[in-house]
C-alpha cells in the first residue's frame, strides 16, 4: 500500500484529502504543524508528500528544500498546494523540485487522479 | 443511531463535494472569458467529463428556429449527426421543465429505445439570460454507478455558466455578422459605380488576410485586417464615375483626383470611433516603405502594419487584373514586380510573407517560381 503524507495547517483540507485518498486504498498520514513535518517524513518514509505552500512556522517551500537536500528523501515526489494567484512563484517551486502544482480550490477528484498517476509511474 | 465517526465522515464527504463544486466554478469563470462558441462548447464537454466522471458528454444547441437540438461538441459514444426535434421525449421535457433530470437504468424504463447505447443519463438545460440556448447531456459514469445528487449539482454548476456564456457568444457573433454585412453593403455600393473594381475588394481581402496569417498575426488583428481590406477603397465613392470608368490612361489632374481616395476613405469613416487604427491603415495604404513616393511621406514603421500589408495585396491584385488602360500581367510577372519593389515601395517582411503565402497557401493562384 502506497503511503502519502499531507501537510497543511487547514484542518478541513487535511480531512478532505485524507478521506479521498483513503477511499482509494492509500495509506495517509496528516500533519498540521509544519515544524514536525521533517521528523515525521523521516520516520514514515512516504511515497509522496503533499504540501501547502503557505503555513505558519515552516513554509512548504522550506520543507521541500530540506527534503530535496536529503540523500535518502530526495526521490520522494512533492505536490505543492498554492492559493490562486501565486503563479509567479511556480518557477521557484520547479527549481527546487516540485513535481506538481495544485491551485486551491482544487478538485479532490482530480487530485486523486494526479496522485495515482504519480504513484503508478514510480512503480512501473 | 449513527456514531460520531460516521457523522464526521459524512460531513467530510459533503464538504468535499462542496469543494469540488467550488473548484469547478473557479475553473469555469476562466474558461468563459473566451468568445468563440466552439471553444466554449469544447471546454464545457471536457469539464463535464472530468468533473462528473462520465464516459459521454454532449453539448446540444438550439437551431435558429428553436425547433430542434443539434450537437455542437461531444465526447465519448455519441452520434453527432442525430437531430432532436421538438416534442421528443426526455430532452425536450427537460428543456420545458427548465431544470435538470437524471434517468437511471434506462433499459428498464419506457425510454429504453431513446438512446439505447447508454445505461443512464443526466440532462440539464442551458439557460441564458433571455432564453434556453441548448442542453448539456452526460451519460454513464466511469465507475458504473448511478448518478448522485452531488453529480447533479456539478452538472447544474456547469450548465448555468455555460448557458450565459453561449448566449453571449451567440449575441457577439450576431453583432459581428451585422457589422461585416453593413461593410459589405458599403463595398457593393462602391463596386456598383465602377465596372473595373468588381471583385477587387474581395480578392484584396483574401490576399491581405493570407499575408497576415503567414506573418503570425493574432486573430483579432487578422479580423481588423479583413475589415480594413474590405473598406480600403471606400473613398472612391467620392471619385467621379467618369474617372473610375475611363477607358484610356488618366491625365495628371485625374490621377490627383484618384489619389485622394485614401484620405477621403478615412474622412468617410471618421465617425466610427472604434475603427481608429483601421481608418489610419486605410489612409496610409498607398504609402511607400522608403518614404519616397507615398502620398503622405511616411516611411518604415511610421506606416501602420495593416497598411503595409494592404499595399502589397492591393498592388498584386491591380497588376493581375485587367484595367481599361492596360492589360493585366501574368501572376509570375506580378510576383517578380512585387519582389523587385521590396524595400522601396513595400515592406520587405510583408513581401516575404506574401511570397510564402502565394506559393503555398493559395491553391487557386499557385505560382510556380524557383
Amino acid at each position: 500500500m502506497s503511503k502519502v503524507i499531507v501537510i497543511d495547517d487547514e484542518p478541513f483540507i487535511l480531512m478532505m484529502i485524507e478521506d479521498k485518498l483513503k477511499k482509494a486504498a492509500l495509506e495517509v498520514v496528516t500533519i498540521r504543524e509544519s515544524s514536525t513535518a521533517m521528523e515525521v517524513i523521516r520516520r514514515e518514509l512516504p511515497d509522496l508528500v503533499i504540501l501547502d505552500w503557505m503555513m505558519p512556522e515552516v513554509s512548504g517551500i522550506d520543507i521541500c528544500r530540506m527534503l530535496k537536500q536529503d540523500e535518502t528523501l530526495k526521490q520522494i515526489p512533492v505536490f505543492m498546494l498554492t492559493a490562486k494567484g501565486q503563479d509567479a512563484d511556480e518557477q521557484l517551486g520547479r527549481q527546487i523540485g516540485v513535481e506538481r502544482y495544485i491551485t486551491k480550490p482544487f478538485s479532490p477528484k482530480m487530485l486523486l487522479e494526479m496522485v495515482q498517476e504519480t504513484l503508478g509511474n514510480d512503480k512501473s | 443511531m449513527t456514531s460520531p465517526e460516521s457523522d464526521l465522515s459524512l460531513t467530510v464527504q459533503e464538504l468535499s463535494h462542496a469543494y469540488e463544486e467550488l473548484s469547478l466554478l473557479y475553473r469555469l469563470s476562466e474558461v468563459f472569458s473566451c468568445m468563440s462558441i466552439e471553444d466554449i462548447c469544447s471546454r464545457i464537454a471536457d469539464e463535464a467529463v472530468t468533473s462528473i466522471g462520465v464516459k459521454t458528454a454532449a453539448v446540444l444547441c438550439m437551431d435558429e428556429n428553436a425547433d430542434k437540438l443539434l450537437t455542437r461538441t461531444s465526447r465519448g459514444d455519441w452520434d453527432n449527426s442525430r437531430e432532436f426535434p421538438r416534442d421528443e421525449e426526455i430532452l425536450w421535457k427537460v428543456i420545458q421543465a427548465k431544470k435538470p433530470s437524471a434517468f437511471c437504468r434506462l433499459a428498464d424504463t419506457e425510454h429504453r429505445n431513446y438512446l439505447p447505447a447508454h445505461r443512464s443519463l443526466m440532462v440539464c438545460p442551458l439557460i441564458g439570460k433571455t432564453r434556453v440556448v441548448g442542453a448539456l447531456v452526460v451519460a454513464d459514469k466511469e465507475a458504473d454507478e448511478e448518478f448522485f445528487s452531488s453529480d447533479s449539482k456539478l452538472l447544474m454548476a456547469i450548465s448555468s455558466q455555460a448557458g450565459l456564456a453561449i448566449e453571449n457568444a451567440l449575441l457577439y457573433a450576431e453583432l459581428e455578422s451585422l457589422l461585416v454585412g453593413a461593410i459589405r453593403s458599403l463595398v457593393k455600393a462602391l463596386e456598383a459605380s465602377s465596372c473595373w473594381t468588381a471583385g477587387h475588394t474581395e480578392r484584396v481581402t483574401e490576399y491581405a488576410v493570407g499575408i497576415g496569417k503567414v506573418m503570425g498575426q493574432p486573430d483579432d488583428i487578422v479580423e481588423k485586417l479583413k475589415i480594413c481590406a474590405l473598406l480600403h477603397d471606400i473613398g472612391k465613392i467620392a471619385t467621379p464615375k467618369e474617372i473610375l470608368n475611363k477607358n484610356e490612361g488618366l491625365d495628371e489632374a485625374e490621377w490627383t483626383e484618384i489619389q485622394r481616395h485614401p484620405g477621403l476613405g478615412a474622412e468617410i469613416l471618421v465617425e466610427l470611433k472604434q475603427f481608429k487604427d483601421i481608418i489610419l491603415s486605410i489612409k496610409y495604404h498607398h504609402e511607400h516603405w522608403d518614404g519616397q513616393k507615398g502620398l503622405y511621406g511616411l516611411k518604415h514603421e511610421e506606416i501602420p502594419l495593416m497598411a503595409r500589408i494592404l499595399s502589397v495585396a492591393d498592388a498584386y491584385d491591380a497588376m493581375t487584373s485587367d484595367r481599361p488602360y492596360r492589360k493585366m500581367l501574368s501572376q509570375e510577372a506580378a510576383v517578380k514586380e512585387i519582389e523587385r519593389c521590396s524595400g522601396t515601395q513595400f515592406d520587405p517582411s510583408v513581401v516575404k510573407a506574401f511570397l510564402v503565402w502565394i506559393r503555398s497557401f493559395s491553391p487557386r493562384r499557385r505560382v510556380s517560381l524557383p
